[in-house]
């Protein structure tokens, strides 16, 4: 349990902020400040060249002040332009003040033919009294002085800004007591349109969802069981009208919240007062399964779901997470929850922005995973991302989260009572458990809802984020109002997710569309969901069928189809993979078809014994076709030889980073190792992933073959092995093998006479006028002599972790570049450390080096910084020290695809058959493909147009401008601040008076309860609530500079 | 270089967090040795704390309620309850098991199909764990399993009792028995026996070495 704070290093914005309004609070502490981010976001549409250079600082400005002799008059209600007139005139006569000399101030927007609640009026010398008076008119809610905001957005390129920063901005309500303006505030970002800078921001998330919409039909989920597993909930908690039972499963004897996170989660799913929870009445059972310390652990979790499952509770809500897919009894204990028909949400983990971050039971299929977003629709920085890691490395990962929702400065419950704000995607996530819970309470019959359904109706109800790919947002934003359309006009059937595949939209559909197939490539791989609202089990009918579009070149593609043999629980998966075929290997253009999948399940309420119901869903597929590029320009990326966490334990790369000592993002170039890929991607080469064993490509094909994980820890003396873990009494943990299987690698490398070291190494050096950091990597210990090798002068950190004694070792060989003595031979280079292009942990980036690298095994071109470097040494002959052996008795043979375990030493495994792909018989149709996939994909016989909306109540309008890519039918009730007209801005833009500080989110991630990543059988299972705790203003936190 | 600093503040941290306060070692840079000493104590804690859930004193008893509905299975039955969530089998309140397909409408088995079964302990063990859910609550709801079931209820550890007390006939104590639970792992991320790891008897699945 690592209490770990994310160490970054902070910037201050320019805020100016003038208060000058009299009786009004001072403005609470105005202060910006940017997010540390050790890993820039190299959005690919903000920056699709963005090779050297992919940061971007925004600086934001603004200040506001009076306008002077100008007051918005707000009223009690709306009215017409002539009605307000009276008013006003009428309240300045009663004023008796016979010198006041007044006008309104016209507002020429297409919002003025209609009733307002608001008027701002030009009055000269008036007194602090007079305007006092006006307020005594019946109609008139206020007086307020109009106040001028001025806003400008800058950016900066990457040099000016802080290394590795990029910054991040937040607000939160300013503290104010006599405008009603405090309640809602003003949000700025310049991510994507500075159109997304003006929004109404109401208190309460239950609104800006409109659930006040369905709470005026009546629905208030009464009748539905929502289960929180969460820290508890205290007995009398004034905001919650029915608690059904508490129980407690951790060791500490109480039912009480101490931590006040389960209280903040059960409020944004049932409060029903102050901060509005989505369902008031549903029926609440708290579930304690986390002690104050956030202590949990798998066992008490087992005990508590099987109780959930005896309570047939509806939907629970799990803020938890942890990056052990691999924890059997969890796993199949949640798919038996939802095999038991109760919804689970669950959040989708708080580490972001790296990629390969999906948590555990969010990442399951049948499970609805949460991402978060802020109120300006970004996806929240903390939000987890990145395809799941499952399926690799023969496969490819899912699409996850499967929607987002508001996780940022959200308001819910305090812990004793009042309201407070929290960020992270375990707010998130009760945004949608409490949603559903309203959801399942207005569905007439309740047969219909079931996990799969209620995830059916969500994702298809979902409004996508402009500018955002499918792997941070899955379907989109939360849409309450849709969603309650679909549902009640829901038909059992399945569905797709994601329901189409278009290799060519950028940015939805990235990775795939940052690179066009090829014929000879390696397949690209979709890994497809089949959410099944049919039943618990279903199973696909016959094949899937592929069918190519004619007149669309589908004949170009060849299609192979792999897919669950069950489908249970509620769902399973449909792997396509998709390959150009050789009569296109020259072909440029776009390909299109689709598969044809039927998917049938018993049905329960056939009279019928057998009947089965059946639902036919149709996967369009569009790819772009390139010609095969040169060898020199391929790039082969190992991804069979990777061995991560889970299942076995083995150390990252950086030994340093002790609070994330395992490694469990993938290794996978749209994981961790996705800026590596996009430098690569904007330099020219084709990267492709191999998924089998090496003798399974043809290395003619390819002019890199890259095996990145070459690192060290290995050790042949057991007491510097870094043994973080040990388990059950006497037993040590050890890990299975370092960062990099040295010993492995060292069997592929000595045919050419090479070798990496025991040694273990960190330190700044300097290399070709590039700034170098070495993080526990190893040295070169034998190298072939006409070869070239560059050595430093580096820390031994094996000494420094035995024995707390800092050596400096000179000239340790690290890079190593080698030309094949043979006619037209390959070249090798070695260089002991990978961290530098991971973007995990990573301190200093080392891409040109792995150009050079790459141009060197390439073209064959030396770059002269490293042949003529002083650092050049002679190659070592490495013969006077022993290479490093495996460690007696590790178990990597458990792990690893390659060896096996025999009495005595592991020997290597006779290897798999190489992957065959059957591809499907194409049945060509005459067909042509409508342009746009996505907006045909929806779920089958529900057409949202056709769905009558809920009456929503006309008179409280709300003006907000619309994001680009959202359609113009968007209608938020309640939480409307009076304000004026800002003609600088736009014109259909209202801008209510601004009044704010920008607060430094601080982007706490309290890594609580760390000891989740634990090893494999040897720790238990601790999950940790996935919430950051925000605006904590310690926010002065540093990058670990080395 | 490092920033001690930034090494330092995580492992007070850390120690507070755990309340390790007897290693607070001020001044010190982490070690591994630390991270490994706080993981030790860590471990010893979980595992005494696993000990609560077992029975520790036979004083204290859960005040369970379970009606056995004892050999009248006979009796009429127009609605039945069943395991709901199997893959291809299910459990219906009769003990009877069969495949999803021949679930009639009321909920209950077809017994007029020969591959429909009462009672039939199928893959489970003379320890009572079998390997398939369903076979387990099949089996478990035999009449002549009432004795065992109640020597278990009496004995059941305080860990259970919300689970156990709540549960209300035959039907809804097998359900719930036969299901994995804290007793059915190790080291908290893995099955004690993963071949047979649903138990309707007293003891916990054989633990298998890793």
């Amino acid at each position: 349990m690592l209490l770990f704070p994310v160490w970054g290093s902070i910037l201050f914005c320019l805020l100016t902020g003038f208060l000058p309004v009299v009786g009004m609070e001072p403005a609470g502490g105005a202060r910006s400040g940017s997010e540390p981010t050790p890993d820039p976001d190299p959005d690919p549409l903000l920056s699709p060249s963005a090779s050297n250079c992919s940061q971007l600082t925004l600086k934001l400005e603004f200040s506001t002040k009076v306008v002077e002799h100008e007051y918005i008059v707000a009223f009690t209600g709306y009215f017409s332009a002539r009605a307000r007139s009276h008013y006003i005139s009428s309240a300045i006569r009663n004023t008796r003040d016979q010198d006041l000399e007044w006008h309104i101030v016209p507002r020429e927007n297409p919002a003025s033919d209609f009733p307002s609640d608001f008027e701002l009026v030009h009055i000269r010398q008036a007194s602090p009294s007079s305007l006092l008076t006006l307020e005594d008119h019946p109609y008139i809610k206020r007086v307020t002085p109009q106040r001028k905001v001025f806003r400008t957005l800058k950016y900066f390129p990457c040099k000016f800004a802080l290394r590795g920063t990029q910054s991040w901005q937040s607000s939160r309500p300013f503290r104010r007591t006599s405008l009603s303006l405090g309640s809602g505030f003003w949000h700025a970002t310049g991510r994507h349109s500075s159109r997304r800078l003006l929004r109404a921001i109401p208190r309460q998330v239950a609104q800006i969802l409109q659930a006040d919409v369905l709470w005026q039909m009546g629905h208030t989920g009464s009748g539905v069981k929502v289960a929180v597993f969460d820290t508890g909930l205290s007995e009398k908690h004034p905001h919650f009208k029915n608690v059904k039972e508490r129980t407690n499963w951790t060791n500490e004897k109480t039912l009480d919240d101490g931590l006040g996170h389960g209280t903040f989660v059960a409020g944004v799913i049932a409060s029903m007062r102050e901060c509005q929870g989505f369902a008031p009445d549903s029926e609440l059972h708290i579930f304690r399964v986390f002690t104050n310390n956030q202590v949990s652990y798998t066992s008490w979790f087992l005990d508590a779901f099987n109780y959930a499952i005896l309570k047939k509770i509806d939907v629970l809500n799990l803020s938890i997470g942890g990056p052990d897919f691999m924890d059997h009894p969890f796993v199949d204990k949640v798919w038996e929850l939802t095999a038991n028909r109760v919804i689970m949400v669950s959040a989708i983990g708080n580490d972001g922005p790296l990629y390969g971050t999906l948590n555990n039971p969010a990442d399951q299929m049948d499970v609805i995973g949460v991402g978060g977003i802020d109120f300006e629709d970004n996806i929240a920085r903390f939000s987890s991302r990145g395809m799941t890691t499952w399926e690799l490395p023969g496969g490819y990962g899912r699409v996850k989260p499967d929607i987002v929702t508001y996780g940022s400065g959200v308001r819910g419950s305090g812990m004793k009572e009042g309201c407070r704000s929290l960020s992270g995607t375990s707010v998130a996530s009760p945004v949608v458990a409490g949603a559903v819970t309203l959801l399942a309470s207005t569905v007439l019959n309740r047969e219909l809802v079931n996990p799969a359904s209620m995830k059916q109706a969500l994702i298809a109800s979902a409004r996508r984020l402009p500018g955002v790919n499918m792997f941070e947002q899955g379907h989109g934003k939360l849409d309450l109002i849709r969603a309650y359309q679909i549902l009640n006009s829901y038909r059992p059937q399945a569905s797709l997710s994601p329901s189409y595949i278009d290799l060519t939209e950028c940015p939805y559909m990235w990775p795939y569309c940052s690179q066009p197939i090829y014929y000879g490539g390696m397949p690209t791989i979709v890994n497809v969901t089949i959410l099944n609202g049919m039943g618990v089990t279903g199973r696909i009918v016959d094949k899937p069928i592929w069918q190519p579009y004619l007149p669309q070149n589908g004949d170009h593609i060849d299609v192979a189809v792999s897919y669950s043999p069950v489908l249970w629980p509620w769902a399973g998966y449909l792997a396509v993979s998709i390959s150009v075929a050789k009569k296109a290997a020259s072909w440029e253009g776009i390909a299109q078809g689709h598969v044809m999948v039927t998917v049938a399940s018993p049905a329960e309420n056939d009279s019928e014994v057998g009947g089965e119901l059946t639902s036919t869903v149709k996967l369009p597929i569009k790819v772009k076709i390139v010609p095969t590029p040169p060898r020199s320009k391929r790039v082969l990326w190992d991804q069979y030889h990777n061995l991560r966490y889970p299942p076995g334990y083995f150390p990252r790369d950086n030994l340093r980073m002790k609070n994330d000592p395992l490694d469990w993002n993938g290794d996978h170039i749209h994981t961790n190792f996705r800026d590596m890929y996009q430098h690569l991607r904007s330099m020219g080469y084709f990267v492709e992933v191999l998924g089998a064993p090496i003798t399974c490509f043809d290395a003619s094909q390819y002019g890199a073959f890259t095996n990145t994980r070459t690192e060290c820890g290995e050790r042949r003396r057991p007491d510097i092995t870094l043994s973080m873990f040990l388990v059950k009494a006497q037993q040590w943990w050890m890990p299975d093998t370092g960062g990099a299987n040295v010993p492995a690698l060292n069997d592929l490398i000595s045919v050419w006479g090479m070798a990496f070291g025991d040694g273990l190494y960190e330190g700044d050096f300097t290399l070709a006028d590039h700034d170098m950091y070495y993080a526990s990597g190893c040295s070169i210990a034998r190298f072939p002599e006409d070869g070239i090798v560059i050595a430093k002068n580096l820390k031994d950190q094996g000494l420094e972790v035995l024995k707390q004694e800092t050596a400096v070792v000179e000239g340790v060989p690290i890079l190593g570049l080698y030309q094949t003595p043979s006619e037209g031979g390959g070249r090798i280079a070695l260089y002991g450390d990978s961290n530098c292009i991971d973007d995990s942990h990573r301190q200093k980036d080392c891409f040109w080096l792995l150009d050079a690298l790459l141009q060197y095994t390439s073209y064959s071109m030396t770059p002269p910084s490293l042949s003529h470097s002083h650092s050049r040494v002679a190659p070592p002959a490495g013969t006077d020290r022993l290479l490093p052996q495996r460690l007696e008795g590790n178990h990597l043979y458990r792990y690893s695809k390659v060896l096996e375990a025999h009495l005595g030493d592991p020997k290597p495994r006779p290897l798999p058959a190489c992957p065959h792909l059957s591809w499907a018989k194409p049945q060509p149709v005459n067909e042509t493909a409508p342009s746009n996939l996505w907006k045909h994909q929806k779920l089958l016989s529900v057409d949202l147009d056709k769905v009558a909306l809920p009456n929503v109540r006309a008179y409280r309008p709300q003006v907000r401008p619309l994001s680009p890519g959202e359609s113009g039918a968007w209608d938020i009730p309640g939480g409307i601040m009076p304000g004026h007209y800002n003609q600088e801005v736009g014109q259909t833009i209202p801008v209510f008076a601004f009044l704010g500080a920008m607060v430094v989110l601080s982007f706490f991630v309290v890594q609580l309860t760390k000891a989740k990543n634990k090893p494999k059988r040897r720790k238990p299972r601790v999950k940790r609530p996935t919430y950051l705790q925000q605006q904590q203003q310690t926010t002065m936190g540093k990058n670990p500079t080395v | 270089m490092i920033n001690s600093r930034f090494v330092h503040s995580s492992f007070i941290l850390l120690l507070e967090s755990q309340r390790f306060e007897s290693i607070k070692r001020v001044g010190l840079p982490i070690t591994s040795h630390d991270i490994l000493y706080l993981w030790i104590l860590q471990e010893e804690r979980t595992i005494r704390d696993r000990t609560l859930l077992e029975v520790r004193d036979s004083d204290h008893r859960i005040p369970w309620k379970v009606r056995f509905n004892l050999g009248n299975s006979s009796r009429q039955i127009i609605q039945c309850r069943n395991s709901i969530q199997g893959k291809t089998l299910l459990t219906d309140e009769l003990g009877y098991v069969c495949e999803r397909k021949d679930l009639l409408v009321n909920g209950c088995c077809n017994v007029n199909v020969p591959s429909t079964r009462q009672y039939i302990c199928k893959s489970c063990l003379a320890n009572g764990c079998c390997s398939i859910y369903e076979y387990c609550v099949s089996c478990c709801l035999q009449p002549d399993k009432q004795p065992l079931l109640e020597h278990f209820l009496n004995r059941a550890a305080e860990g259970f009792q919300n689970l156990f007390t709540a549960v209300e006939d035959h039907f809804e104590l097998c359900l719930a028995k036969c299901r994995t639970s804290s007793q059915s792992v190790q080291h908290e991320n893995t099955y004690r026996n993963p071949q047979a790891k649903y138990c309707y008897g007293e003891s916990p699945p054989e633990l298998l070495p890793v």
